[in-house]
């Protein structure tokens, strides 16, 4: 009880240190999500603590994605009008970006001779983690595997994705949205909602409709790609 | 405080809602999350007026601009894979990487493209 109540705030204040730090510096790399995991993996190993010890509180923490993909109800509802007059834009961006997702991972992943199983679990990597977890679960990969691959995809379209928006000049916001909700899940939309809540909300429904067509189309492409 | 207080009530709102969807995805045995059930919940609780808006925005907006912090914990369990991370590490990365970047420059790219038609065509007429 003790160590879980401990855990939480460490990670809090680790986290609001982290994200302080970043809005200073505004540097890609220094991302909240992949500094304040590396600091607190350093103190677990530094202090001896089990992660299931350290994971007793950060469950808690954990816990409360789910009310967060709840309240992407809100942003999606005020946009509504929006969304619906693009609704076939983002219909057909979106299977475009969920086929690229399942195919591209598993060519890259024959490219650099990882084994099916490895394969497998990466290929729902960039949707929700319960989602990626039950898609990898059925198409036979390991859904642990697939929710570290679920997190580092997170990490780096962080980091990738507002560096893309850039160079290739997108201006819409809805594609902006888009591109964020769909190659980076949560993480992506979270850096969406820091571009404006237009963006954040095309990338709620992104998040949500890769989530969707993942579960349909991935059962599908699966033998193709491992063919 | 007061806001304090009324962003927490609200959050737990949220969660009420997230419940309730897993356990009509327990129930019915459904391959999506219980959160997108809740979320398609409150949709439509909001469409029909059931739900008023400011009874979840301010609980709302708090969890999605702190969202980062809730991935911390998953990500801290990464150190518990340190063999496949330390035989694959760098093979998972690039596949992860060229792929996250395939991914989001075909779906930035394609909507650009259509929003533009689009416009253009409005323009026409």
């Amino acid at each position: 009880m003790f160590i879980a109540l401990g855990c939480i705030v460490i990670t809090i204040i680790v986290y609001y240190l982290s994200k302080k730090v970043y809005r200073k510096l505004k540097f890609a790399l220094l991302s909240p999500l992949l500094v304040a995991p590396c600091i607190l993996s350093s103190m677990l190993v530094g202090f001896h603590i089990s992660y299931s010890d350290y994971d007793s509180g950060g469950r808690w923490l954990s816990n409360l994605l789910q009310p967060a993909v709840v309240g992407f109800a809100v942003p999606l509802y005020k946009y509504r009008a929006v969304l619906k007059k693009y609704l076939r834009i983002i219909i057909i961006s979106m299977t475009t970006g969920v086929m690229v997702a399942l195919i591209s991972s598993g060519i890259f992943s024959h490219i650099v001779h990882l084994q099916n199983n490895y394969l497998l679990s990466l290929l729902p990597r960039s949707i929700t983690t319960p989602i990626a977890m039950a898609v990898s679960f059925n198409i036979g990969g390991m859904p642990t595997m697939t929710a570290i691959f679920v997190i580092v995809t997170g990490i780096s379209g962080l980091i990738i994705g507002p560096a893309i928006i850039r160079y290739l000049h997108i201006k819409e916001k809805l594609a902006r949205g888009l591109l964020l909700g769909m190659g980076a899940h949560g993480a992506g939309t979270s850096k969406a909602l820091e571009f404006g809540s237009e963006e954040g909300a095309a990338a709620s429904l992104a998040m949500v409709l890769a989530a969707i067509f993942t579960l349909v189309f991935a059962p599908i492409l699966t033998p193709i790609i491992l063919l | 405080m007061k806001k304090v207080v009324l962003t927490a009530i609200q959050v737990v709102i949220l969660y009420v809602f997230a419940l309730i969807g897993n356990f009509i995805v327990y129930c019915l045995h459904l391959p999506i999350s219980g959160s997108i059930v809740g979320l398609f919940i409150v949709l439509f609780l909001l469409h029909f007026n059931i739900l008023k808006l400011s009874k979840i925005e301010q609980g709302a907006s708090f969890l999605m601009s702190e969202m980062l912090l809730f991935f911390i914990p998953s990500a801290v369990a990464i150190i518990q894979y340190k063999d496949q991370i330390l035989r694959h590490g760098s093979q998972f990365l690039i596949v992860i990487i060229l792929s996250t970047i395939t991914v989001m420059i075909s779906t930035g790219l394609v909507a650009q493209f259509y929003i533009k038609k689009h416009a253009s065509k409005k323009g026409e007429i």
